[in-house]
């Protein structure tokens, strides 16, 4: 099988990454879902707040889906679902398997890597203890609640302050759960600030900061947890145990860009957002072959995970007409002071810069964005690490840049 | 009256405008670190009535999945969360669902209606 462009995963990247790539002019475009529907993890933040930016309206994941699904119903776009890619190579040949075609092969002009990312879950962050029944990560719980009609427990203690965590907090109060807190090990909340408001402050759900569960009790089901204050160093500190009682534990304790397939194409992978290393094209080290959206490095808003897909989605179809050649001469962009991740890595000069910036640590004091060696220096009120920023720099800016594109954050 | 000194975050949109304000007989007379205007409605709605969309789930009938996302069509007082879930907790539905098809008129007495946030067709 032939393509123009192959689009790996339908959540919000590869939706719009596929419809862009049409709309741009390519004809054979392809949409890979390993689902029975395409939507990806959307389907299931039945909250609201999605597409504020992008369609000036205040929708439900679902909602937003659903219109991202009718768009691409317009084109000619054509989707395989139920179907699992297992390999993408360096030259651009997806492997894929379904029931219906068994094993089979696309040999694409270009491939747009948009299979988002994964929870974190236990294992990751070593909490002692037994193996009870009870532990699960809230996207887990978000799906069994939302979907499928499980009340995962009656009382719970949700560990990280991730906005996925905050909501299912609210989420298992409304259905009739008690949630007896929420424990977060950094000394400031990891979700965004209106989550705070709207899903614990609303309903008197205590948040503690500093916080976190150092062991878990229970034999077959979980009967509760200990849960320790932990000092500057993230260190439990001793004497400050408590036990809460409890039948379930969730985990908002971070989420992973899924880079198997990347890893399989040979592509150069960020050691700070252990995605692709891209530039503002969104191609990565591999020619041809794009990335954008959650498996690049984890957004806050779906509207900037959008915003990465259509410009994948343009730059592949583009490069499948062979309008251009692929990312030639390029820049670093790193993070400087203050700054934890700044993305995209690279720079090209061949569109505007659009820098996705995350704050090393808050900053409660106005701060300037600096932008070296451009002479841009952006003005925020303060610096949060879990409101990224964003700065769009026009081209024009950028063309004598010679070394590195350098952003940093200080305090003004 | 005397001045209150009330402290806000508004919920308007993803900025999250933290505000100092200062209340007086349920009006504003002062107001610290807004960007924009919206904030000045939310904090007069939120001392009067805090008002919320509730987006929760129904049971559905005949489909491929057991719940249907389901969201209120404007703002209800938050007060009335649990009551409208208690109603919801009753409504008896089946597939096809269309999006935006109101499946429960008037939630709660809140005026608001309740609405489908996805199409579910009938399972094959």
């Amino acid at each position: 099988m032939q393509a123009d462009v192959a689009v790996i995963g339908s959540g919000p990247a590869g939706l719009v990454a596929a419809i862009e790539a049409y709309r741009s002019g390519a004809k054979d475009v392809l949409l890979l879902e390993r689902e029975e529907e395409l939507g990806g993890i959307l389907k299931q933040c039945i909250h609201n707040g999605f597409g504020l930016e992008q369609f000036k309206k205040d929708y439900t994941g679902p909602e937003y889906a659903e219109c991202l699904i009718e768009d691409l119903g317009k084109t000619g776009v054509h989707c395989f679902l139920n179907t699992m890619v297992i390999g993408v190579s360096a030259d651009r040949t997806v492997t894929a398997v379904n029931s219906e075609n068994g094993v089979f092969q696309i040999e694409a002009k270009s491939v747009v890597l948009a299979m988002g990312c994964r929870e974190r879950a236990r294992g990751s962050i070593g909490i002692p203890g037994t193996r009870p029944a009870g532990v699960l990560t809230a996207g887990t719980a978000q799906r069994l609640v939302n979907i499928e009609g499980y009340l995962p427990g009656k009382e719970a203690v949700i560990l990280g302050s991730g906005d996925i965590g905050l909501i299912m907090a609210r989420r298992l109060t409304l259905e009739g759960a008690q949630v007896k807190g929420v424990y977060e090990i950094m000394d400031y909340p990891g979700g965004l600030k209106r989550n705070i408001v709207q899903c614990l402050n609303d309903f008197d759900i205590p948040l503690y900061l500093s916080h976190t569960v150092t062991e878990i009790r229970g034999r077959e089901r979980v009967e509760g947890v200990v849960v320790s204050k932990v000092d500057e160093k993230m260190q439990p500190i001793r004497g400050s145990e408590k036990f809460i009682q409890c039948d379930t534990l969730l985990l908002s304790v971070g989420l992973i860009p899924e880079n198997e397939l990347s890893k399989g194409a040979g592509v150069e992978l960020s050691r700070t957002t252990t995605g692709p290393v891209t530039s503002e094209t969104m191609e990565t080290s591999v020619a041809g072959i794009f990335s954008c959206g959650n498996v690049s490095t984890v957004f806050d808003l779906v509207d900037y995970v959008a915003q990465t897909g259509m410009s994948a989605g343009r730059n592949a179809a583009g490069f499948a007409k062979g309008d251009w050649k692929g990312n030639r001469e390029s820049v670093e962009v790193l993070a400087g002071e203050n700054v934890r991740v700044v993305f995209p890595q690279r720079y090209c000069f061949r569109d505007d810069l659009t820098l996705y910036i995350r704050p090393a640590k808050p900053i409660e004091k106005p701060v300037a964005i600096g932008i070296s060696p451009v002479e841009i220096s952006i003005k925020r009120l303060y610096a949060r690490p879990n409101e990224m920023i964003r700065v769009k720099v026009a081209k024009e800016k950028l063309k004598k840049v010679t070394g590195a594109v350098e952003v940093s954050i200080t305090e003004r | 009256m005397d001045i209150e000194k009330k402290h806000f975050t508004c919920v308007t949109c993803p900025v999250g405008c933290e505000v100092d304000v200062e209340v007086q007989n349920g009006s504003i007379v002062s107001m610290k670190g807004n960007k924009c205007d919206k904030v000045k409605e939310f904090v007069l709605q939120e001392l009067k009535e805090p008002m919320r969309v509730l987006t929760t789930t129904v049971r559905v009938e005949g489909a491929k999945y057991a719940m249907l996302p389901v969201r209120t069509d404007k703002p209800i007082p938050k007060r009335l969360f649990l009551q409208a879930i208690g109603e919801l907790a009753k409504v008896d539905l089946r597939t096809p669902v269309h999006i935006s098809e109101v499946i429960v008129k008037d939630i709660a007495g809140s005026g608001a209606n309740i609405v489908a946030t996805r199409t579910m067709e009938i399972r094959e």
